[in-house]
């Protein structure tokens, strides 16, 4: 039960207690519950991936980017719908919207990648102050119902009536991604030692930005503020009788996890230099709810992970011959039995079993 | 008497327009009223019966898709439109009667958000059956020979056959569950569970056929809407979950299990969608009912005819 509520003071007597005594689980324990330490295997993790990738999965570097990307979305989604326990089916307004702004920014002030990722960033978190305020009024269906409405409103807005600064269906293509702080050029490749690990400039940049966002991310749900979207999803009614307003918590979730979106839309921009109107559509919202659900939501990892997943499966899995044409089908069959079988998905299930192991150690 | 023509001209269109969301919206309604589940592979129930109905009406050359590669180059069995208008929502009513006991029974008493999850994967798992058995090229569906031209109209002129068959066939199975609900002792039951399943239950009524039978009727009529709406356009493997989004709209707006608020929603949803294009809006036809959606969920969030009560 690694990734169950754990508020403040205990993780705070978790770092205190540095000397626990014990077996290695329980030592384990403790050193992932510190921040620090979550940073760490961030940025392991990401350091080591492109390596293990391109050398054991038949992975390219592209790719490696785009799952860090939608990892990124994917975190910021699992804030929203694993800790706080809203189903949002309009998050593509936020990824697609930030991704717009981010490339018009880009062709029309400043080329920095920096602000344009500020740009598109500050973009998704004004949308959603709007969204957010418009949709929360009620909560389930109508929730899930309000988010696709403007989902779709927004995806038929920038086809047709918005198309002279959208570029309709063709998608926006005039994107200008300039030099790193003017001295490094993004789409370029890394100087030597780095070269054993990753190929561009690119990885790297969203790399960073991929731990900054994890770290982020972990802050926030291990602060009293996390806390209260947890209490949220596990009864609404008692968390405002004791005094919590609840609808603002929830509109601050919806714009966090906005946030996060942004960042990954305006990066989707940078990495592509192309912004495709599908990303608006609602079958994108529904691509991030698979990714987060399979890979286990109210986790840190798991939608990193189901991010990861979903994108190797469509981008890998999609090429081989007899598996081809079958790989959606699939994937929905995988994701119906992980919402039947383990609503906390593969992280989930990951963790069920390591809790059995360490269990068995203890008797 | 051009501007009474122009008139009456998009409200029939509108009519027809705003009767395949209805066929569905009605559907959805009656589920999620009285079993209180939310079934996003509704759209994927449209989506068999317009495949059953393209099936059941004619040989479809395939070209596409695992089963031509198969070398199966064409499917159907060519029984004709009245056939497809019977059998599609038998299957279709078994297909929702298997769904009910095989799925969504286990997600009763789990949140709204997992019976979400469960059945959009299912759409999904539906649409891409389809899309890697038959490929993901469009295939026109034929209307009934009966009904395929124009016919001459009082004031408004010519009137495609087939848009007043939609109209026409949706108010005749629309008024049938209208009265089915309304006026039976099934329907007594099905009424009274819904305000107080507890109750009904203490009575000694067992509630779970007939939940199950709603299910039913609620799934074949999304069936016959695939059948009523696939001649209006080309069956392809996205038309379900296209239709679903307008579809959910308007049972929000009419008020969830309010079959009349369906009725009146679809036809504000298909008029607006009509005026806007024919009035040459039509880049803002598919914003304006979205629009109107989210205007009236603002206001009202309980639906149009919806009651304060059955919100939660």
């Amino acid at each position: 039960m690694s990734d169950e509520p754990r508020d403040a003071t205990a993780t705070a007597a978790a770092d205190a207690d540095a000397e626990v005594t014990g077996g290695l689980a329980d030592r384990w324990a403790s050193f992932r519950d510190r921040e620090i330490s979550t940073v760490l295997l961030t940025v392991v993790g990401v350091a080591v991936f492109p390596f293990l990738f391109n050398n054991f999965l038949d992975g390219y570097t592209q790719l490696a980017t785009l799952m860090l990307i939608y990892g990124i979305f994917a975190v910021g989604f699992d804030i929203l719908l694993g800790y706080t326990g809203l189903l949002s089916f309009g998050h593509a307004v936020f990824f697609g919207g930030a991704a717009y702004a981010a490339g018009i920014f880009s062709a029309s002030v400043s080329s920095s990648p920096l602000l344009v990722l500020l740009a598109g960033t500050a973009f998704a978190v004004l949308l959603a102050w709007v969204v957010g305020f418009l949709s929360l009024r009620r909560g389930g269906i109508y929730f899930a119902i309000l988010t696709l409405t403007f989902g779709q409103m927004s995806f038929y807005l920038a086809a047709s009536p918005l198309a002279f600064l959208t570029n309709g269906e063709n998608g926006f293509t005039s994107v200008d991604i300039g030099s790193l702080l003017g001295v490094i050029d993004i789409h370029g490749g890394v100087p030597f030692p780095l070269t054993m690990l990753v190929d561009d400039m690119l990885y790297v940049f969203v790399a960073v930005v991929a731990v900054l966002s994890v770290a982020m991310a972990n802050r926030i749900l291990h602060s009293p503020y996390g806390t209260v979207f947890r209490a949220i999803r596990e009864n609404e009614r008692r968390a405002e009788f004791v005094g919590l307003d609840v609808w603002r918590y929830k509109l601050m979730a919806f714009i966090i996890s906005a946030a996060f979106a942004g960042i990954a839309g305006s990066l989707f921009t940078i990495e592509g230099n192309y912004v495709p109107l599908q990303s608006l559509y609602w079958t994108e919202s529904g691509r991030i709810v698979i990714m987060t659900v399979l890979g286990g939501v109210g986790s840190l990892f798991g939608p990193l992970f189901g991010a990861g997943l979903y994108l190797y499966i469509e981008n890998i899995v999609s090429g081989f011959e007899t598996l081809g044409p079958f790989w959606h089908l699939i994937l929905g069959v995988v994701f119906v039995v992980a919402v039947v079988l383990f609503p906390n998905g593969i992280w989930g299930g990951i963790d069920y079993v390591r809790d059995m192991v360490v269990g068995g150690e203890d008797e | 008497m051009t501007l009474l023509a122009d008139i009456l001209t998009i409200l029939l269109n509108g009519l027809q327009q705003g009767a395949i969301y209805v066929l569905l919206a009605v559907g959805l309604s009656i589920i999620l009223g009285t079993l209180k589940f939310v079934n996003f592979a509704h759209g994927a129930l449209y989506l068999v019966g317009a495949y059953l109905g393209l099936f059941i009406t004619g040989q479809v050359p395939l070209n596409d898709g695992q089963l031509a590669e198969w070398g199966i180059q064409s499917y159907g069995i060519g029984l004709g439109f009245v056939a497809a208008l019977v059998i599609v929502p038998i299957v279709v009513f078994i297909i929702g009667l298997l769904m009910e006991r095989f799925i969504a029974q286990a997600f009763y008493d789990r949140p709204d958000t997992d019976q979400i999850l469960v059945t959009f994967g299912l759409a999904i798992i539906v649409q891409e059956l389809l899309r890697a058995l038959l490929g993901g090229n469009s295939q026109p569906f034929q209307q009934p020979s009966w009904a395929s031209g124009p016919i001459a109209l009082p004031v408004v002129g010519n009137f495609p056959r087939w848009r007043l068959g939609v109209i026409a066939i949706t108010a005749v199975l629309v008024l049938g569950v209208y009265a089915l609900v309304e006026y039976t002792d099934f329907g007594l039951i099905v009424q009274a569970g819904t305000l107080d399943g507890e109750m009904v239950r203490l009575l000694g009524i067992k509630l779970s056929r007939p939940y199950l039978v709603v299910f039913g009727i609620g799934a074949a009529l999304a069936g016959v809407a695939g059948v009523v709406g696939g001649p209006l356009a080309n069956v392809n493997p996205n038309i379900g979950t296209e239709q679903l989004v307008p579809a959910f709209l308007t049972v929000v707006i009419g008020g969830v299990g309010k079959i009349e608020g369906a009725v009146v929603a679809g036809l504000m949803l298909g008029t607006l969608q009509v005026f806007l294009i024919q009035t040459g809006y039509a880049a803002w036809s598919q914003v304006g009912i979205y629009a109107l959606a989210a205007l009236v969920l603002l206001v009202r969030p309980q639906g149009l005819l919806g009651s304060e009560v059955d919100v939660s």
